[in-house]
């Protein structure tokens, strides 16, 4: 028994018992049950804003309009070519008014051309009124404009011989969903950043809490050197981050979002999670104590995330391409230079720990 | 009368000298904290901060304007010489790449525009979600390549001929209908007098007389804005006023801007809790808070004096970022009550945590679930009454410049405050030493800390009616999930989630009495404790008629939440009192399961829930 322990690596061992520390905290658990909840929790509101903000979402769903104005027809016109607007001509203002008032109408149309002494041809110009606050404005509004921007095409063509270069024709109309790529963009990098984000936390913790509870004195009479406390701590760590990643995207494609090259993913999830656990190790061993190690790890850990965030087909970039199926060469080339970027950080920091004499920490 | 006055002399006295060990701890801790932060480690972050700021800015000055998270996630099959090349290349979000018609039918391709004739363009669309969003996306940036080109335009009459202006008009109100006149005016002047508008966009405010105060500011904003450029910026007006351009300005009505700049309200907030965590804990670790414990000082002075730096640091946080996005003193006093939350809660957090570790993903749950619960609700601002649960539609209210009620503030704060205090008195229950300097579990903790609380049948109750803000909170939270859910399916979950909440709300603390054995067993005591329990909830729950005054129940799903309070004007006198009997029952029954164990409470838990579900079904049946 004692003879088989003694032959199992140390960094195995202490990569163990790290996890094994992380899984008997049950909090750990909840926290991650709780994170998981949350996930849930923003795809299915993504879900909701979608239904509440896309007009797109509101099938069969018809807009009453009230037109009026010396120009009524031009509107007319355009609102012949659209399902959702349902016109209604009036003569008389003070008529359309009244139905816009009374809810007949959702929306008021007055158009009247306007003479412009400066300009070879009228304006027309459409005062719309839409209700305030209503949940229903938002797809009135939209759908508004979907309309007056079919006006203006249609104008613009009679004009064209005044325009030098001719407006592209619309490939037909807007149907999906605008909102497909926030998922992808925003919520998935956000799943999968997150876990390192914390991996190296954790990192930072159970580093400096070692030093400020003297329990590393302990673990250096054991015949083990700084290097391999660290390579185990750090395994532990980076272990964890691309599985609760990986949890998280099945998770969202369980909720009807597919998550493209879970494989790749998964790679530079763990990339990720090694070069910031790097960062983690390092800020740890530099910095005086545990609060400015973190104060230290946030500040880094947040200048990293700005920094890929601008960066075209950096990790973040890639992240969302890889979700959405639309990587490309470069996308795998980025993930490559990542993971090799992790191994030269994670190879700087060992460096930098063989230097470190444990007993001045 | 002297008596009376020395007394009060005293009393003064006393607070005076706790204010001043306040204060005096308060400068101590800042003092430590700051000089914890030694010379190298302010300046390597001083370097990272530079760093950051030369590769953002730098990128940002190369022209790929800001964020390039969305870059080519949609691929578009075009040539070269296709009049759409220009559109997919310079739009961001696409990606030009090579047509051909078996990459869309792989999935290689979401959108293939083929340029076969000289005037003859076709196009075909994956048939996937993703090939519908791309096409959708590229419609947009057709719309955005002709702007673009419009904008270079000599003729404007013919680049522009249509322009609109898009005003919010209240329909709700009276007969005399301020904005049904408005039209009136602004359309007579169109008519009239037209060529004085030029594209600078004059408008309606000086003509709005009649609106209200609020309406008219608002226009005037918005005239403002669209002098400066055609685009809406998008701070001022997402609701609101009028917009005035071209078709393409409009933009529809989400307060996208301000509620990035709310968020930024809330960044801030987890680098202090992260440092105020990290003290709390600090003073659990080889028993360093036991001078502090020994000195001659009360439990609650001392936490007061180790919250307040951070407090004020997440004060003068805020005040800075109100001061930079634009926001009021309003939107101080909304952030407040969410600092005030995520510091109780960390408190907590660091008294029941065992480590570092522990402490640093409960710190970042913690920070997800407010964040998620001050966030989330806040996109609905102006779409539901049901977004003011959270103050931070306070402050995207303040940022657009809407007013905002007492009562509004009130609702959204509330929960905040209460439940804040509610948490720091909870946690310093167990700020001494048997459980600060033990590694007890975190359930035994939470019990000591419920236990602590305890003395009587009036604490019982006192504490169920404490409990009430965070039932409050927990039921918006549930409303606010299933709120888009289909209505067949919200109702009846939500209503048996609500009885949970509420009967474990009547009845942990009892069990943590039992736990601990600080009541007797006797089953007088017990259905007394039930009693005094109910009686408290139905008290405390009348708080709920704050609720009222804001319009919330006007949703259906609201009356679900309400309705069983009692409060609904047809109600009889008599009927009044089916709610008491209702809470004082189902504490009771919880109340006699406390007493023997986990298992025994769960179920009669369990069962209370049914009959307040079922109470709750006939309540709505009644009403439906």
């Amino acid at each position: 028994m004692r003879s088989d322990s003694n032959r199992r690596p140390p960094r195995l061992t202490i990569a163990r018992r790290e996890l094994r520390m992380l899984t008997a905290e049950k909090t750990i658990v909840l926290a991650l049950a709780i994170q998981l909840f949350v996930a849930a929790f923003s795809s299915f509101l993504v879900v909701g804003l979608v239904s509440l903000y896309d007009p797109t979402g509101a099938d069969g769903y018809q807009i009453e309009a009230a037109v009026t104005g010396d120009a009524a027809d031009e509107l007319l016109a355009a609102a012949s070519e659209h399902e959702r607007i349902e016109p209604t001509a009036y003569n008389d203002l003070a008529a359309a008014q009244s139905a816009f008032r009374t809810g007949q109408a959702d929306v008021l149309f007055v158009a009247t051309w306007e003479t412009d002494p400066d300009a070879t041809a009228d304006r027309l110009r459409v005062t719309t009124s839409v209700p305030e606050s209503n949940v229903e404005t938002t797809i009135i509004v939209a759908e508004t404009r979907t309309l007056l921007q079919t006006v203006e095409r249609d104008l613009r063509d009679d004009r064209a011989a005044s325009l030098e270069s001719q407006p592209l024709q619309p490939l037909g109309e807007r149907e999906g969903n605008p909102y497909y790529d926030f998922t992808y963009t925003v919520l998935v990098p956000l799943l999968v950043l997150l876990p390192a984000f914390i991996s190296g936390s954790i990192t930072v913790d159970s580093l400096t809490e070692e030093v400020e509870r003297g329990t590393l004195d302990v673990l250096r009479v054991a015949p083990i050197t700084l290097t391999q406390i660290v390579d185990g701590k750090a395994a532990a760590a980076i272990v964890i981050a691309p599985l609760q990643a990986i949890t998280w995207l099945v998770l969202i494609t369980l909720n009807g979002t597919p998550v493209a090259n879970l494989g790749w993913l998964f790679v530079l999830a763990s990339a990720l999670a090694i070069g910031i656990v790097s960062i983690a190790v390092g800020t740890a061993l530099l910095a005086a104590d545990r609060r400015s190690a973190q104060l230290l790890y946030a500040v880094s850990a947040i200048a990293l995330f700005a920094g890929t965030a601008v960066l075209a087909d950096g990790p973040t970039n890639a992240i969302a391409r890889l979700a959405i199926d639309s990587a490309d060469t470069t996308i795998y080339a980025s993930v490559a230079v990542v993971v090799a970027a992790a191994i030269v950080a994670y190879g700087g920091v060992r460096v930098i720990v063989s230097r470190v004499d444990p007993n001045e920490l | 009368m002297t008596d009376v006055l020395d007394r009060l002399k005293n009393a003064i006295g006393s607070a005076r000298r706790r204010l001043a060990s306040v204060w005096r701890i308060a400068r101590w801790e800042a003092k430590r904290s700051v000089g914890t932060i030694d010379r190298r480690t302010a300046a390597f972050g001083a370097i990272i901060i530079v760093l950051t700021a030369a590769v953002v800015g730098s990128v940002a000055v190369a022209g790929s304007a800001g964020l390039a998270i969305d870059r080519d996630i949609y691929r578009v099959g075009v040539d070269a010489d296709n009049p759409y090349y220009p559109v997919v290349a310079e739009s961001s979000q696409l990606a030009p790449a090579e047509p051909n018609q078996e990459a869309l039918a792989t999935g290689d391709l979401d959108v293939l525009i083929n340029h076969p004739g000289e005037d003859v363009v076709t196009w075909y669309v994956a048939e996937t979600e993703k090939g519908s969003a791309a096409h959708s996306t590229l419609v947009t940036s057709i719309d955005r390549y002709n702007e673009r080109r419009m904008a270079d335009e000599p003729n404007e009459s013919a680049a522009y001929p249509v322009r609109v202006d898009l005003q919010y008009v209240s329909r709700q109100s009276d007969a005399t209908t301020p904005g049904g006149s408005d039209d009136g005016t602004q359309s007579d002047r169109a008519a009239e007098g037209g060529s004085a508008d030029t594209a600078e966009g004059t408008d309606t405010s000086d003509s709005s007389g009649d609106g209200t105060a609020g309406a008219a500011s608002d226009e005037d904003r918005s005239t403002d804005d669209s002098t400066g450029g055609s685009i809406p910026s998008i701070g001022g007006q997402a609701f609101g006023g009028s917009q005035s351009g071209s078709p393409a300005t409009i933009q529809p009505p989400f307060p996208f801007g301000s509620l990035l700049l709310a968020f930024i309200f809330l960044v801030p907030m987890n680098f202090v809790i992260q440092a105020y965590g990290g003290t709390m804990l600090n003073e659990r670790i080889n028993r360093r808070g036991e001078l502090l414990l020994v000195a001659p000082l009360a439990r609650t002075t001392i936490i007061a004096g180790k919250t307040l730096p951070y407090l004020l640091a997440a004060i003068v946080l805020t005040a800075i970022i109100a001061a930079v996005v634009g926001g009021g003193l309003l939107s101080v006093l909304a952030v407040i009550p969410i600092a005030l939350g995520f510091l109780s809660a960390t408190f907590v957090a660091a008294m029941i945590a065992r480590s570092f570790k522990e402490l640093t993903f409960v710190t970042v749950t913690i920070a997800v679930l407010v964040t998620t619960y001050a966030f989330v609700p806040a996109i609905f601002t102006n779409v539901t009454p049901i977004a003011l649960i959270s103050p931070l539609s306070i402050v995207v209210m303040d940022l657009q410049g809407e007013a905002v009620s007492i009562g509004e503030y009130l609702f959204s704060t509330g929960p905040f405050y209460a439940g804040s205090a509610v948490l720091f008195v909870l946690g310093s229950g167990i700020y001494r030493e048997e459980d600060m300097f033990t590694q007890k579990p975190i359930p035994a903790k939470v019990i000591d800390a419920l236990n602590a609380q305890l003395s009587g049948y009036a604490s019982v109750g006192l504490w169920t009616a404490l409990f009430v803000p965070f039932v409050f909170t927990a039921e918006l939270l549930a409303i606010a999930i299933l709120y888009v859910a289909p209505i067949e399916l919200s109702i009846p979950v939500l209503l048996v989630t609500i009885a949970l909440i509420e009967e474990l709300a009547k009845s942990v603390h009892v069990y943590a009495g039992y736990a601990r054995s600080r009541f007797e067993r006797r089953l007088p005591v017990t259905v007394g404790l039930g009693i005094v329990s109910g009686v408290g909830f139905f008290l405390a729950e009348k708080f709920t008629a704050i609720a009222q005054v804001v319009g919330l129940p006007e949703l259906a799903i609201g009356q679900a939440a309400f309705a069983p309070t009692g409060l609904t004007p047809t109600l009889a006198v008599g009927l009044l009192a089916a709610p008491l009997v209702l809470h004082t029952v189902t504490a009771t029954i919880t109340a006699v399961g406390a007493r023997d164990g986990r298992l025994v409470y769960a179920s009669a838990l369990v069962i209370a829930t049914i009959v307040h579900a079922a109470y709750n079904y006939g309540v709505v049946m009644l009403y439906a």
